[in-house]
């Protein structure tokens, strides 16, 4: 087993209403390398932030506290901070002083904002220190959000730009971080779309965003994903926006192309049973907390704790037990 | 008699110029106190068949009976009086809801409108409502944003039953509540049929929960009706091709006998 990613003493807070809110609390986990891996919670459990924290995207205006040290190969760009750095180092590249440059200009090669799809915020985060406060944050942010990370969001309207056609959203990734040309950008894109699926790839290459359906459009947002060559992929919620059917034939293509790339996956849902069906292990999120950890089995046939239970108590499939009383319907 | 008889409600839209079947003649019935479940994948119609009963949207062919009589006729305050008899709660509150409104004036509205309770009387109503589904009465005074989700879909349940009606348009109305506020929101729903028999058209894409709390299943295909029956029975064995994804597609949680 091959760490990915680690993670130790992630807290998250910010401010809402004049009140110190604390979304993610003391949060220590190990991502490995090529597994699936399902955050699962309720609203308000931290599980959002947390992918946020690991892609480097939360705003600013957060204080986040704790490592994510990343065991990336070099040709990734980790640069990971020299600390608390177990011996499983061949993978993690050199080490470089985290520095409050933006990896955004590391990696953008001139007009960054432009072309980063995914994470204009993502060099926020990097070796910010609270003003004043004389707890220095550590937190790195190593990975670059687009290239070494890719991000599938929820809300398909707002992930991909509305005036700009399908084929050139997704060239334009692999043009930032993989130095292609256009021409080249343009046919790794169109060999995208074939991978995610799209019908006629050809014609969804010259379409906007509005003229594809729900689902044709989180396969774009997955092929702009992936564009880069991602070692994780991050899917926030990338289902729950799809009808039953759409849902299970995204999950399903997640899966292929995890495993034909070799990805990491990490797989934010508030559904048990859809994490259940697509991830190796899950860890349980609750008011900002981890509560429970797990492979896949152990934590739906032997929960740990009783609020895991509650969530698998209150799935209703398609064996439940009615809710309904039948006796009170006149016939 | 049915309480609703929907027959060859046809209704179309354009689409860059070419017209679109949204619901191509579709017919069902409802009875008094029963859970009429509409489920399909989207573009499916559920939503448009929830918007033409409720006359959001108006049919381009077809009948809608309502409580005996021809429900698509109805005009100006005949109509208004009429739809006391016929609420809805929908997915999100916090859209359907003034977003500057309290509680309780969430709740004034239908009592002032619809000529229910006189002013003295209506704060009582209102904690009398607020009890019904569960919540404590002081939370009237509370701004809707400040509640949360559950105790939000339960005032919208509360709104709906204050004119109690005969029928309450459920579109999507569990979806997105947390699992562990759902099967709560399920539990009064069934409680509030059960005393008031209140019949419900239960708009979801999740066939667990219509099994759950369905009597009947309309599973709808592009517009039209694939296949219909005993909720239990349909989803159990569907006959129909997009019947038989559905269930493919459900997330199942293949546990461990205990």
């Amino acid at each position: 087993m091959t760490g990915l990613a680690s993670i130790r003493d992630l807290t998250v807070t910010y401010r809402r209403d004049g009140r110190e809110v604390t979304a993610l609390r003391n949060i220590n986990l190990d991502v490995v390398a090529g597994e699936r891996l399902a955050i699962i919670g309720e609203s308000g459990s931290g599980k959002s932030t947390l992918a946020l924290a690991v892609a480097g995207l939360l705003p600013a205006s957060v204080r986040a506290q704790g490592h994510i040290d990343w065991f990336l190969p070099s040709n990734f760009g980790a640069k990971a901070p020299p600390s608390v750095l177990p011996d499983i180092s061949p993978a993690r590249g050199e080490i470089a002083p985290s520095s409050p440059r933006s990896p955004i200009t590391r990696g953008a090669k001139g007009e960054p904002s432009e072309k980063l799809l995914i994470s204009p915020l993502a060099g926020e985060m990097s070796g910010r220190t609270e003003g004043g406060a004389k707890d220095r944050q550590h937190f790195h942010f190593c990975p670059l959000g687009g290239r070494d990370i890719g991000f599938v969001f929820q809300d398909l309207s707002s992930s991909l730009d509305p005036v700009m056609t399908i084929g050139k959203q997704i060239a334009e990734v692999a043009r930032t971080h993989l130095g292609l040309d256009w021409p080249q950008s343009f046919a790794t894109a169109k060999t995208l779309l074939e991978r995610v699926r799209l019908p006629d790839p050809d014609a969804a290459m010259r379409a906007f965003p509005h003229q594809l359906s729900g689902g044709q459009k989180q396969r774009v947002a997955i092929a702009a994903a992936i564009a880069a060559g991602p070692k994780l992929l991050i899917a926030d919620e990338a289902t729950s926006a799809l009808d039953t059917i759409v849902q299970a034939e995204i999950v399903t293509l997640i899966r292929r192309l995890v495993v034909e790339d070799g990805m990491t996956l990490l797989f934010i849902s508030h559904d048990i049973a859809l994490a259940a069906e697509l991830a190796d292990r899950i860890a349980v999120f609750r008011h900002g907390a981890l509560i429970e950890l797990g492979t896949t089995r152990q934590v739906i046939d032997a929960p740990s704790q009783a609020y895991t239970r509650t969530l698998i108590d209150a799935h209703i499939g398609l064996d439940a037990d009615l809710l309904l009383n039948r006796s009170g319907l006149p016939a | 008699m049915s309480l609703l008889a929907v027959s060859n409600l046809t209704k179309n839209y354009r689409r860059t110029g070419k017209p679109v079947a949204a619901v191509d003649d579709v017919s069902f019935t409802i009875e008094p106190g029963e859970t009429l479940a509409l489920a399909g994948p989207s573009g499916s119609g559920k939503s448009t068949i929830a918007r033409l009963v409720l006359r959001l949207i108006e049919p381009d062919a077809g009948r809608i009976e309502f409580e005996g009589s021809d429900f698509l006729v109805l005009r100006g305050a005949a109509l208004r009086a009429r739809r006391a008899r016929l609420q809805m709660v929908f997915q999100d509150p916090l859209a359907a809801f003034n977003p500057r409104a309290t509680v309780a004036r969430v709740l004034d509205d239908p009592l002032r409108i619809h000529g229910i309770a006189s002013r003295a009387e209506r704060p009582r109503r209102i904690a009398a409502l607020l009890e019904r589904v569960g919540l404590a009465a002081d939370l009237a005074p509370r701004a809707i944003h400040e509640i949360s989700g559950g105790q939000r879909q339960r005032v919208a349940i509360a709104r709906a039953i204050a004119t109690k009606p005969s029928l309450i348009v459920l579109d999507e109305a569990v979806s997105a509540l947390d699992v562990s506020v759902r099967g709560q929101i399920l539990d009064l729903l069934l409680d509030l049929q059960r005393q008031d028999k209140i019949a419900y058209l239960f708009i979801s894409h999740d066939l667990g929960v219509v099994r759950a709390v369905a009597h009947r299943v309309i599973l709808l295909n592009a517009g039209r009706i694939a296949e219909s029956g005993d909720a239990r029975a349909v989803i159990d064995a569907p006959r129909s091709a997009i019947g038989r994804a559905l269930v493919a597609a459900a997330p199942k949680l293949n546990r461990a006998k205990t």
